[in-house]
């Protein structure tokens, strides 16, 4: 089974994570959504850590690491941050971190990508603003977005049909540059969201 | 006269660097730190990760060649040397000058 959902607050994560596996459902890996196979319902412990890795060895040292130290490494990759482990037999402790602010540090991890994503996309949207491909004034006249030629003296079902062919183009040429200002505000609320957290967290 | 801005070292870090005095890996560093605290300090994988990741860019210490292909090696410098030297100091210190008082 997959499912989608999106968390900031790893504690958060983690418990849910762990109610799957008590009504049965243990994640088996994360890409493109969590993937979870179906189990008898299980007493689990998740842990996710939240770190990037230079390259292939180091974060093969990282999980030999945890290994080690009784856990499992069940999904993340070199790139992802989150990363996901499962406490086996052997883990003399429930948690991956002896302190709190080890494991706070976690969120300040979190915290600099999200601002650093936001960083990389921002001379990109200043690029198409200051350059004139974007036009934001079309959002008011969006019969401007509309190619057809004599598109608006065309009238009934002539006019609907060639009217309902060009929308999507039409909207495409008019609003696509807004995922971009979209994707740099939610990078920038995740990164303060993770912030807090981190704070929250440090000062306990 | 100013103090090296590293001092006092915590607990953790300064049974970590007196661990690799001799080459050690990751999970011989979180067994070695238990033993040499007399079990006092017991750390869990991501804590210590994240110190060695510290230390590395401290330069305190440093990975060496290891014939573990997935596991790397570290072992304490010159500097990771130094800054337990003068830790040690600090405490010894503490000690001398509270064995006066509190007898």
């Amino acid at each position: 089974m997959r499912m989608f959902k999106f968390f900031i607050n790893l504690d958060k994560e983690e418990q849910w994570l762990n109610e799957q596996a008590r009504k049965g459902w243990e994640l088996t890996g994360k890409s493109w959504g969590y993937e979870f196979r179906q189990v008898e319902p299980k007493e689990l412990n998740f842990r996710i850590d939240y770190r990037h890795f230079n390259n292939r060895e180091e974060f093969e040292n990282y999980r030999v690491l945890f290994e080690d130290s009784g856990w499992k490494h069940v999904a993340g990759t070199k790139s992802s941050g989150q990363q996901y482990f499962v406490r086996s037999g052997e883990a003399e402790s429930a948690e991956i971190f002896s302190d709190e602010a080890s494991k706070a540090a976690r969120y300040q991890r979190m915290s600099r990508m999200w601002l650093s994503l936001a960083v990389v996309y921002l001379p990109i949207i200043i690029a198409l603003a200051t350059s004139g491909a974007v036009d934001a004034s079309a959002l008011l006249q969006p019969k401007e977005l509309y190619y057809t030629p004599g598109l608006w003296s065309k009238t009934g079902t002539e006019f609907w049909t060639a009217f309902a062919w060009e929308t999507p183009f039409a909207l495409f040429r008019g609003i696509a540059w807004l995922a971009l200002p979209i994707l740099v505000v939610s990078a920038v609320v995740c990164s303060f969201k993770a912030s807090r957290l981190y704070r929250k967290n440090f000062s306990q | 006269m100013s103090r090296n801005r590293h001092l006092p070292l915590t607990e953790t870090v300064y049974y970590i660097l007196l661990a690799v005095m001799e080459p050690a890996h990751g999970y011989l560093i979180l067994q070695k730190v238990e033993e040499l605290s007399g079990g006092q300090v017991r750390m869990a994988a991501g804590t210590l990760y994240g110190a060695i990741d510290n230390l590395l860019k401290l330069q305190f210490l440093q990975p060496v060649q290891s014939g573990d292909s997935r596991r790397k090696v570290y072992v304490i410098t010159e500097k990771g040397k130094e800054i337990l030297r003068l830790d040690y100091e600090r405490m010894r210190h503490m000690i001398q000058t509270t064995e006066t008082y509190l007898t």
